[in-house]
């Protein structure tokens, strides 16, 4: 575990966040063994999570929010970029004592869980394993109570333990999903789409299971989802990703109340309150983008109503304006001719 | 009052299964009037789906329409010969299925596909093949260069317009659809609707769509259907039923998604899951999930009631309102 980085050394200064992402890239090949196209995942992504803090990964399919996943739960190995977790590098984990014991900090819940358990074993098979290989240290009485705690901690009851996975809705089977993982006394929580494949009756159950981990529990949780709304019910800050890209991010109100970028208006007004009048509708034709082999420049310009020369030759950076950081040519120069006050910088009607 | 477009009467649906019937659809019974949008919602497994394919005539074994009609301008489709239904999909009624993407042909460019449904349906002009291939495909917003386009060059937002330009080839009256719009992302999804909805308004056509999307159903529908557990739940039109929600569950679907604006507000959900349709609940479907639920939920099954213009299946409302369907074999659902 020699210290690669000056970060690393660092170790868990006070203001070091849980984790912290340094231009993380993931590129993946496309084609046959020559082929040059290279499809841009995800590029220079800097995200940081907070101790006890929801951060919501918003965007379409496509987007990268997945592969951000993956990458910080260490099942993709960065092309390009850190990770620090704890302000130590991920790349300094090597040994398989050092992947254990990060896949135990930070465990991932998937998307579908229909195809999540071994249909074969009961419930319980899944956590004590899962306290076995992390917490070996306690005894098997004390595995089998701490089973049945983190069952309650997701609101079932613990008999479920001996039930087969195919014996559960999907709304229980996905709350074993965050059982297992917090067996392992987590401090982060990757939870990708969790609730995208559950009915909306059942839907609200597990946000708010979400939500009442972090208060009791004390773990963070990065919440990957395409639902604006649901991520306003949970999270504290909201990241919305685009084609690989950063483009918004800030506090959950502030992004949602205020949107900056272009991308985050046009989202916004795709999604419809059934409580609210309808809004205006927008006439975009909602077709997102294929990064192969991607050119300079601001990638939602072809989509952008407000594109001006300089998006298609320079990339935007993220930049702050007011309390969030946007990545977009426009609004940069809007909240700057606005003294950076809390005036709307792109005015979208 | 005109005749309805499509009237259907106590439409029962069982899946024949080795562990006996299930009974996935129970006396439905609704109207679509000539250009009416009429949405659908449920849960996954209320049989919604089944609904529309019992509609369309589309059901396969295990799958057996058991009871009631399918009444389509005037002529019970129940009982049609399959020549006699080739006849009319397409040309009368035309279904744009869930996985549309997926329900393109592969192997044929668009055009072909186009010029496959006009020839089944008595055009062999060239000309008038090529003219209306290209008419439509305008009309939901595809360059007609994508005639010679095989799917899969074509995105997924591209396919299912395709696949509802494909529908409205031969101007039918009705259009079914099957959550057309879940498999895309949320600015595709709201600019396909928006498109449908402009298409059904100029046009003139009548569309039956299903989803489980409330703020689809919100934006774009005249009349809302909820389903659950095979049953209509409440019907009514699309402003009274979110300004005034009756049923118990038709208001927990209702605090079951958070608000983009507003205050944030805690929300409930529905406790417990769908039930399994091989083992109805007695008596209500929904009481075991119910927070209303009274003693006698679990003992009467309760009839639809019409009340403040929606229909109802609660016995909340049984006091105040005539049935608003009579049953015809009220004693076959008894059965356990």
């Amino acid at each position: 575990m020699s210290p690669e980085t000056p970060a690393a050394s660092a170790a868990t200064a006070g203001d070091e966040p849980l984790v912290r992402t340094v231009e993380l890239t993931k590129h993946f090949g496309l084609g046959g063994l020559f082929s040059r196209q290279v499809l841009h995942a995800v590029d220079d992504f800097d995200l940081t999570i907070a101790e006890r803090e929801i951060v919501a990964l918003v965007g379409e399919s496509g987007s990268g929010k997945s592969t951000v996943a993956r990458l910080l739960a260490r099942l993709y190995t960065p092309t390009k970029g850190e990770i620090f977790y704890r302000g130590r590098s991920l790349r300094s984990l090597r040994s398989r004592k050092d992947m254990l014991w990060y896949r135990g900090e930070v465990p991932i819940v998937l998307q579908d869980p229909f195809s999540a358990f071994h249909p074969v074993f009961r419930i319980s098979h899944g956590i004590m394993r899962n306290l076995a290989l992390h917490r070996p240290d306690l005894s098997r009485e004390e595995r089998r109570a701490e089973a049945e705690r983190v069952c309650e901690a997701v609101g079932l009851s613990p008999r479920m333990l001996s039930r087969f996975s195919y014996e559960m809705s999907g709304g229980e089977r996905q709350r074993i999903g965050f059982a297992q993982a917090l067996a392992v006394k987590p401090k982060l929580i990757l939870a990708d789409e969790p609730v995208s494949m559950l009915d909306v009756s059942i839907r609200a159950g597990v946000l708010n299971m979400m939500a009442g981990l972090r208060d009791r529990e004390g773990v963070s949780l990065l919440y990957i989802t395409h639902d604006l709304a649901s991520a306003r019910y949970v999270a504290d800050r909201i990241v919305v990703m685009y084609a690989g890209h950063q483009v918004e991010s800030g506090p959950t109100e502030t992004v949602l109340s205020d949107p900056k970028h272009p991308y985050t208006q046009l989202l916004l007004s795709a999604v419809a309150d059934p409580r609210e009048k309808s809004s205006e509708l927008s006439a975009d034709t909602g077709e997102p983008p294929r990064v192969v082999n991607p050119s300079e420049g601001c990638r939602f310009r072809s989509r952008c109503p407000f594109a001006i020369e300089k998006c298609g030759q320079v990339t935007p950076r993220l930049e702050p304006i007011g309390e969030a950081l946007v990545a977009c040519h426009v609004a940069a120069a809007q909240g700057k001719a606005a003294g950076s006050s809390d005036t709307a910088p792109v005015t979208h009607t | 009052m005109t005749e309805p477009l499509l009237d259907v009467r106590n439409l029962s649906v069982d899946y024949l299964t080795e562990a006996g019937d299930v009974h996935v659809l129970s006396d439905v019974s609704f109207t679509v009037a000539q250009r009416e949008f009429v949405g659908i919602v449920g849960e996954s497994g209320c049989g919604k789906s089944t609904l529309l394919f019992a509609v369309a005539q589309l059901l396969t074994p295990p799958g057996e329409l058991v009871g009631g009609e399918v009444v389509f301008h005037g002529r019970d489709m129940v009982g049609l010969t399959g020549a006699e239904l080739r006849h009319l999909r397409w040309r009368d009624y035309s279904m744009v299925m869930q996985s549309a993407m997926n329900a393109l042909n592969p192997m044929k460019s668009i055009a072909a596909q186009f010029k496959d449904t006009l020839e089944a349906h008595g055009t062999s002009s060239h000309d008038e093949i090529r003219q209306r291939s290209t008419e439509v495909l305008e009309l939901v917003g595809i360059d007609p260069v994508h005639l010679g386009s095989y799917p899969h060059q074509l995105s997924g937002g591209m396919r299912q317009r395709a696949m509802i330009a494909m529908a409205l080839l031969l101007t039918p009256q009705l259009v079914i659809m099957d959550e057309p719009t879940s498999a895309l992302d949320v600015v595709a999804q709201q600019s396909l609707m928006t498109k449908i909805r402009e298409l059904q308004q100029r046009l003139g056509f009548a569309v039956l769509f299903v989803t489980h999307d409330m703020s689809v159903v919100s934006r774009y529908s005249d009349r809302v259907m909820v389903m659950y557990a095979g049953q209509i739940a409440e019907s009514a039109p699309t402003e009274t039923i979110f300004e005034r929600p009756l049923h118990p569950y038709t208001r927990g679907l209702m605090n079951a998604f958070p608000s983009i604006s507003g205050p944030r507000r805690e929300m409930a959900g529905i406790p417990g899951a769908p039930p399994d349709l091989a083992r109805p609940p007695s008596g209500c479907r929904f009481h075991p999930r119910c927070p209303a639920v009274m003693d006698i939920c679990p003992e009467q099954e309760p009839d639809l009631y019409v009340r403040d213009g929606a229909e109802v299946r609660c016995l909340l409302y049984a006091d105040s309102a005539q049935p608003a369907v009579e049953r015809e074999t009220p004693a076959q659902e008894a059965r356990p």
